[in-house]
């Protein structure tokens, strides 16, 4: 068991879940930089005008779940939620979506379907090499997913999976469980300890800490496929990461996430779903894994996600172009996958 | 996998409520694209009829000179329209590459990559097109109605329908013959990969949209034919002409005859029916069912043991 660092929140009583409501509505109107920021008019893929909220600043009031802390605070908060749960972690995904992450997992790769390539297209190669960058890939669910789904069900063996997560503990079990895999997988997977808000210092999982420089950062256009799975909630910036994505992107390249939603467009199913979230999953949390806490950050931070439309919004405010209406909700929006396409430079 | 009845019938209940609620739909839609707004009929949205009313000879000559003047070139954007707004810049240019790729590829994912690969993208950028291959039949569906107009025009000769218009209304006889040729020459042109855009429209949740754009089509046929009606039929015959294009694409895809004899006779054999009591719910359950066939061959042939 990995050690659990104290977490320095109380659990909130459902006895005082009105007071958590207040606060929740202060939070929402507040300039937070997880909430959805004011559509600005400039040019969104223009680099050199960065929105001010797409900067990280350590020091910028943020949501931990309910609570309001800084942007600093709440990545270190999150390390000792993700520290704390990362033996765990399994069992929670399956109580936490009834078991369903497995199948939404297996749709979104299988939606993304890495390797695929035309079998005959005339005058260019059949495969094409693809890299992956998996972020807040944890222990390796996706990430071991893409490489099924490229190297044996398309038969291309061309392509290569990067796992980035910025906590070393989930990085770990991730690792140990990636021994599972054919040595032909393994061999083209990498383990890279990073914050996804600021991919240009990056350090391999293991790397020495003592005199090791942080220079191998992720290079702008060198990624075919970004994909975040469940992590990008837990991100004190995400207009910052959405913008690192962008740059880290090859033009044509995809931004895939699959993240808990909102499931408010059926009211009936909304409320059961909440109602269970809310005073089952921390019970259960404290019971399967002897942790309230950390159980109850992770329904709240679920709760706080902007909702489809403005997590779409965001993700056009930074410069990608979506299909269609942009997501794609699974079991009635407890889920959705959104994706976008770095447009091909002009 | 073995397509159990129940699908098959939520599908043709989809069929059966759905036709009638997205032909509604798409009637504003498909009116902003004739831009008929200066007739007073054109600001009736929520009555279907409104559009083909605005579209009636009878409604011309109770305009004044000006509006007249208006509708005749309303008339001629309408034989040019914009590109539709059902696809943004960037499917439009991934969708019309991997559209030249359809005749080797059929509608698959295959045809997507080839055509983003020549549009300048990556392997991976058309899985943002939220329906997948779907997204493909959309747009073959939007072009056959885009270029109906033309078509029309080749096949009657002169203006097409405006020439109709000309001739002051057409007998209901004249009417059945445009529509039959009209048919024939949309599906004719077609190649022998509809069986797996048949398969895929049979997928319940892409039986709605299928639906709507069938309509849309059938729409402008009935349109471009010179038939004017406006009585509760019209959407009858929309639904009817639907099934039947459908249902005679995909009977072609197995007609050895010369020249496709048979699915002329088919397609006459179901024009002939949808005014009979019944045809147009007999076509409906014949679409089903050859979708369904159409899609349990494309499975087997991809080794699927059915
Ligand atoms: C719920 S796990 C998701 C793991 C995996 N993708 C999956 O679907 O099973 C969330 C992960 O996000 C990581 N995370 C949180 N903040 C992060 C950040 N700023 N940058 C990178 N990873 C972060 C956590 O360490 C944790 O491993």
């Amino acid at each position: 068991m990995v050690a659990r660092p104290a977490l320095r929140r109380v659990a909130i009583p459902s006895s005082l879940r009105t007071s958590t409501t207040h606060l929740e509505s202060r939070i929402s109107r507040s300039p937070f930089s997880t909430t959805l920021q004011s559509r600005n008019n400039q040019k969104p893929n223009n680099n050199n005008s960065v929105p001010e909220y797409a900067i990280p600043d350590p020091a910028r009031p943020t949501h931990f779940g309910f609570e309001t802390v800084t942007e600093a605070e709440k990545r270190e908060r999150v390390a000792g939620v993700f520290t704390s749960v990362a033996e765990s972690y399994d069992r929670m995904n399956d109580l936490m979506s009834f078991g369903w992450h497995r199948v939404w997992k297996d749709h979104f790769v299988s939606s993304l379907n890495p390797g695929f390539t035309p079998l005959t297209a005339p005058g260019s190669s059949p495969l094409a090499p693809q890299h992956i960058l998996d972020i807040a890939g944890g222990t390796g669910d996706i990430a071991f997913r893409m490489l099924h789904n490229a190297h044996v069900i398309n038969g291309n063996q061309d392509v290569r999976v990067t796992i980035s997560d910025i906590n070393p503990a989930m990085l770990t079990v991730g690792k140990q469980r990636s021994s599972a895999l054919p040595a032909s997988q393994q061999a083209v997977l990498s383990f890279l300890e990073a914050n996804a808000e600021d991919l240009t210092q990056t350090k391999p999982l293991g790397a020495n800490q003592v005199g090791y420089s942080p220079t191998n950062g992720i290079p702008d256009e060198s990624v075919d496929l970004y994909t975040v799975a469940f992590g990008i909630r837990n991100f004190s910036n995400i207009p910052a990461a959405l913008r690192e994505a962008y740059r880290v992107l090859k033009p044509g390249g995809v931004f895939a996430c699959l993240e808990f939603s909102k499931a408010d467009k059926h009211p009936l199913f909304n409320t059961i779903y909440k109602q269970w979230s809310f005073s089952a999953i921390p019970l259960i949390g404290q019971l399967v894994a002897g942790d309230r806490d950390s159980y109850q950050y992770l329904v709240e931070s679920i709760e706080k996600f902007p909702s489809q439309e403005d997590f779409r919004d965001m993700i056009v405010d930074a410069g990608f172009v979506v299909g269609g209406k942009g997501y794609e909700d699974l079991t009635g929006g407890v889920a959705a996958i959104h994706k976008g396409m770095k447009p091909r430079r002009k | 996998m073995r397509p159990s009845p129940t699908p098959l019938r939520r599908a043709a209940r989809q069929i059966l409520s759905s036709s009638f609620t997205t032909i509604r739909a798409a009637a504003p839609a498909h009116r902003s694209l004739s831009s008929i707004t200066t007739t007073s009929t054109g600001s009736d949205c929520t009555c279907g009829n409104g559009r083909t009313t605005a579209r009636r000879p009878q409604i011309q000559s109770n305009q004044n000179p000006q509006q007249q003047q208006q509708q005749r070139s309303s008339y001629h954007s309408y034989d040019h329209p914009s590109p539709p707004a059902s696809f943004t810049p960037v499917e439009e240019s991934i969708l019309s590459a991997a559209y030249l790729h359809v005749p080797a590829h059929g509608f698959t994912s295959s045809a997507l990559v080839a055509g983003a690969r020549d549009a300048g993208y990556l392997d991976i950028s058309p899985t943002i097109l939220p329906e997948g291959a779907f997204t493909l039949i959309r747009y073959h569906l939007v072009k056959q109605r885009e270029g109906l107009a033309a078509r029309a025009r080749e096949v009657f000769g002169g203006e097409g329908h405006v020439g109709a218009y000309k001739l002051g209304g057409l007998s209901e006889g004249e009417i059945k013959g445009r529509v039959e040729a009209l048919m024939w020459k949309a599906s004719r042109e077609q190649g022998g990969y509809w069986t797996v855009a048949g398969a895929i429209m049979a997928q319940p949740s892409y039986v709605p949209p299928s639906l709507k754009e069938l309509a849309l089509l059938s729409d402008e046929i009935l349109f471009l034919a010179g038939d004017s009606s406006v009585d509760p039929s019209w959407y009858t015959k929309r639904v009817s002409l639907s099934t039947i294009y459908a249902a005679a694409e995909l009977f072609m895809t197995n007609d050895h005859s010369p020249e496709f004899m048979d699915t002329r006779a088919f397609l006459n054999r179901r024009l002939r029916e949808v005014n009979e009591v019944g045809g147009v719910f007999r076509n409906m359950r014949e679409w089903v069912g050859f979708t369904a066939t159409a899609g349990v061959n494309v499975l087997r042939s991809k080794g699927v043991r059915i």
